[in-house]
């Protein structure tokens, strides 16, 4: 996920990284991570203490001021057989959910012109 | 590329109820438009210039397919998805190149005549045998048979996927140049990640993705490094 500044409402963490914050701290799947106080101010979290409990690189353009948070290392890349939240556009830059395919067996093929 | 080959199995098998989505793992919208125009394909063509499926799923190559159920349970985790027939015999190096190129392409097509072929006719059998008879088929796995097959995220892979996300960030706001550190950097901590590389190349040297200033390796010296044997993971049917 791409941060233009090191903190991130609670909504946005959890829309990229599939991360909520509840009473017991950030929670995804059947894991929660206890969150330190100092985490959060006015609402808004601090991403390095995020990047730190959970895991995450947090790596840093200088020049851009632009940041990128990763997903946290894990025994497997799938966490569940669930097919995770995957919204796509097609060429003309219209979003397509993956989830409004249910009901139909899909495969999905990735290729690439190069 | 092999949109046809996704576009006639799509003709045969959604009316037996599946959906085929092809998804173009390529930074430029614009490298994947003519193909997917020129297709003719009826089911969603899409773009993912930001690679999250790399991410979220663990590709590292294409062709690479996976299956999912009408429940939205994954049944076959990311594989190798031959479906295209080839006859490397046909490949040839074109005239009249220059002596350095001309050998440069030679030894390509030699590494990529040594890429290990799959089973097109076994893979197509195969799909048409869980189309028919989902979770009973013999090819459709346990939930717990995909969460094992999937590799680890290890911690270098994860950093490689944010180095790759700030490069491709940066590469469509317009700063290119500032982009390639973090490509470079992605194809460090990543090495097996082709897609990242490939991309990467093709942009600074499309068609040949020869070695380049820019970055440390190129296709045909990190084939070599791989082994061509290597290059595909064998999609286990």
């Amino acid at each position: 996920m791409i941060l233009q500044s090191l903190d991130v409402t609670p909504e946005e963490l959890e829309r990229k990284t599939g991360w909520e914050l509840k009473p017991e701290g950030l929670c995804k799947d059947d894991r929660c991570v206890s969150l330190p106080a100092k985490a959060r101010t006015d609402g808004r979290l601090d991403v390095t203490v995020v990047a730190d409990r959970l895991g995450m690189p947090l790596v840093h353009d200088e020049r851009h001021g632009v940041w990128a948070l990763g997903p946290e290392s894990a025994d497997h890349v799938l966490a569940s057989a669930q097919l995770p939240p995957i919204v796509l556009q097609d060429v003309d830059g219209r979003p397509f959910d993956l989830a409004s395919l249910r009901g139909e067996k899909v495969l999905i093929a990735a290729w690439a012109s190069w | 590329m092999g949109l046809p080959v996704w576009r006639q199995l799509r003709t045969e098998l959604h009316p037996r109820g599946l959906e085929i989505v092809t998804v173009a793992l390529d930074l430029e919208v614009d490298a994947a438009r003519s193909w997917i125009e020129r297709s003719g394909a009826e089911h969603p063509q899409l773009v993912d210039t930001a690679h999250k499926l790399d991410e979220l799923l663990g590709i590292v190559n294409v062709p690479t397919a996976l299956w999912i159920d009408e429940s939205g349970t994954i049944v076959r985790p990311p594989h190798t998805a031959a479906v295209e027939r080839y006859d490397f015999s046909k490949l040839k190096v074109p005239e009249g190149l220059p002596d350095d190129l001309d050998a440069h392409i030679r030894d390509m097509l030699e590494q990529v005549k040594r890429i290990p072929r799959f089973d097109a006719d076994h893979y197509v059998e195969a799909l048409r045998d869980w189309v028919e008879h989902g979770a009973s088929s013999e090819y459709a796995l346990t939930p717990d048979e995909v969460v094992d097959r999937s590799g680890p995220r290890l911690r270098a892979v994860a950093e490689a996927e944010a180095e790759f996300d700030l490069g491709q960030f940066l590469h469509h706001a317009g700063y290119v140049e500032d982009a390639r550190p973090h490509f470079r950097a992605a194809h460090r901590l990543q090495p097996e990640n082709w897609t990242y590389k490939r991309n990467a190349w093709e942009l600074v040297s499309p068609g040949i993705q020869g070695p380049t200033d820019f970055y440390d390796g190129d296709w045909l010296a990190d084939i070599k490094a791989a082994g061509p044997e290597n290059y595909y993971e064998s999609p286990d049917f």
